[in-house]
């Protein structure tokens, strides 16, 4: 047994002890990694900020998002169908419950104002999943004995590469609930342990492992029937590339539902193609037309593309904010996950609720020069497409080397306001939207979408690129090299970051920090603000 | 007005025990032990032991009705 030591308390600076209890201890003094109980990535005791940041996090947003999580659930449909789709469906069961360790990863070492914005991004990204799967819940032929109720009847499923705005003329009346953005895609943010039952189904039936994940796991959860059977038909589209028409044809063979394909042009930019896929649009509203009896409504479309467009403006604004000032109060996980959601999803009303609430913290940072990220030591601009297993990398690589992302493509790819004056303008501006997909404008796109990023780079001040290194993308396979002459001809610090989108095992989260821990010690001749998060076991962690 | 009093004293008290409950479920991150631990393992063997339909025992085939968009 160890003597007790009075020395020791006589050592202890009491002054710095309170103040440390008070305000919570500087960024370099934290020991963020001292927190982590070995491989589970839980905590032993979640972070101690100061009073008033504690105090903020657990009642505005433990408390707060635990009580709004069940408000939604009750308002989108009631305590039946969540139950009975929680027990029915691994995605939800196994990744949703432990939601709020998904807000404590992406929002470890904030304080203040960041704290408050970036939570109140993710807190409009789990009321939208909760909209979503109480809706698949509510119409489930499988969790309703097979009956097909009006719920059923009033959606549309569709691959959650197509847009969402393009469905904006049945707005209220019929419900668009993207096939895979919650069974597959958010669950690889919030729990990355669920997704890999789903690549492995589909590799059981004899598809090789190096196909696109995404498409492996989009197909799989068919494969192991885990997806509702929540609508009467589908509308699935070639986005991002043409993995996604691979991951149809087993959806179309394993759900054999009346499918409309929207194939969108890879190679954009040709002005012949736009007529093209406008026209693709307006073929698919023939298609719903003609399986539900409602026609589309241009002015409920032409209302909510407006709506859409305020949401735009005030990202605008965002990028502003952050590529010409410090005062930028939103960290690179919240940016990016918040951005790729809203601009995919399409317009509702907890965007528009949640920009309010950060257009004024937004502004009082501005007014009052409040620098969110002071231990900054390089302006990050992230590229290409993100390892979903490990979005919260940005969160670790500030606290732990102050290299703050401030931008990444995700969230530059919507670029674009869409002019509602005429019908055959807005019609054009859809159709470019639409082929302006995730993974499809800056990664597959095109050689001079990918290579925006030097432009954006400037813009956003940035001095050093990581760059994303998805392994088993051919088309970003296929610039690798490209990039790394570029690279060299212009003198630009770039980490790549290898990994396989939502599968941990390829390249695991520990990996990836040694990558950058390297860089930033051999290249960069750096020291870290904070050592303890150098080296630690998360593997078997959300 | 005492009897109020001694009632409101007692809610507030028991307010107050279960927000310093929580507080502790919160600060030691017994939410996230709870579910990693118990949860998560009890409903993945659910889920393992679910029978489900094989959905790979249906055909591919091209019998759906043919949609004809020409106006």
């Amino acid at each position: 047994m160890k003597k007790f030591d009075l020395k020791r308390l006589k050592n202890i600076d009491y002054k710095k002890l309170a103040k440390d209890f008070w305000y919570g201890k500087p960024h370099g003094e934290r020991r963020l990694g001292d927190l982590y109980c070995d491989k589970t990535g839980l905590y032993k005791h979640r972070e101690w900020r100061g009073v008033k940041d504690t105090m903020y996090y657990f009642n505005m947003i433990w408390l707060y998002n635990y009580g709004q999580m069940v408000a939604d659930i009750m308002r989108y449909g009631g305590l039946k169908p969540f139950i009975k789709g929680t027990w029915r469906y691994r995605w939800m069961g196994q990744t949703y419950l432990p939601v709020l360790h998904w807000f404590d990863r992406g929002l470890e070492g904030l304080r203040g104002e960041a704290l408050r914005a970036s939570a109140w991004h993710y807190r409009a990204m789990v009321s939208l999943t909760i909209q979503q799967f109480m809706r698949m819940f509510r119409a489930d032929a499988n969790l309703n004995g097979g009956k097909h109720n009006d719920v059923w009847k009033h959606n549309i499923a569709h691959k959650e590469t197509v847009w969402g705005g393009v469905f904006y003329p049945w707005a209220g009346k019929l419900q668009n609930v993207p096939m895979e953005m919650i069974p597959y895609f958010v669950t690889c943010h919030v729990n990355n342990h669920t997704v890999l039952n789903y690549i492995d189904a589909v590799q059981s039936i004899g598809l090789p492992g190096d196909p696109c994940p995404m498409c492996q796991a989009e197909a799989g959860l068919f494969v192991l029937d885990d997806m509702p059977d929540y609508a009467p038909f589908m509308v699935t589209s070639n986005e991002a590339c043409d993995g996604s028409v691979a991951s149809t044809i087993l959806q179309d063979w394993l759900w054999d539902k009346p499918l409309f394909a929207m194939p969108q042009p890879m190679q954009f930019d040709d002005p012949l193609v736009q007529e093209h896929c406008a026209n693709e649009i307006r073929e698919m509203w023939k298609f719903i037309e003609d399986q539900t009896g409602i026609a589309p409504d241009m002015e409920l479309l032409k209302k909510h593309l407006e709506s859409q467009n305020e949401l735009t403006r005030f990202e605008w604004e965002k990028w502003d904010v952050a590529a010409n000032t410090s005062y930028y109060p939103i960290n690179g996980v919240a940016q990016a996950l918040y951005r790729i959601y809203q601009s995919q999803y399409g317009d509702n009303h907890m965007w528009h609720k949640t920009d309010k609430k950060v257009r004024k913290i937004m502004e009082k940072c501005v007014e009052q020069k409040i620098n969110n990220f002071p231990l900054t030591r390089h302006r990050v601009i992230a590229w290409s497409c993100a390892p979903l297993y490990f979005s919260n990398w940005c969160t670790w690589a500030y606290n732990c080397w102050g290299l703050n992302t401030v931008i990444n493509m995700d969230s530059l790819m919507f670029n674009m306001t869409i002019r509602t004056d005429n019908e055959e303008d807005m019609l054009m501006d859809m159709a470019r939207y639409h082929e302006w997909a995730p993974m499809r404008r800056m990664a597959v796109g095109g050689m001079h979408h990918i290579f925006e990023l030097w432009e954006y780079m400037e813009k956003f001040h940035c001095d050093m690129v990581m760059m994303y290194d998805q392994l088993q993308c051919k088309g970003m396979q296929g610039v690798h090299g490209l990039f790394e002459d570029e690279f060299r001809a212009r003198n630009i610090h770039a980490i790549w970051m290898p990994h396989a989108l939502p599968d941990k095992r390829t390249v695991s989260r520990s990996e990836i920090r040694t990558i950058i821990n390297d860089y930033m010690t051999t290249v960069m001749h750096e020291e870290p603000i904070d050592p303890s998060l150098l080296e630690f076991d998360d593997s078997q962690s959300w | 007005m005492k009897r109020v009093l001694k009632i409101l004293s007692k809610v507030l008290l028991i307010g107050l025990g279960i927000y310093a409950a929580l507080f502790a479920v919160f600060f030691f991150d017994l939410d996230g032990k709870a579910l990693f631990y118990g949860v998560e393992p009890f409903l993945n063997k659910h889920y393992d032991r679910m029978e489900r339909r094989d959905p790979l025992k249906m055909t591919y085939d091209m019998d759906k009705p043919h949609y004809d968009y020409k106006d």
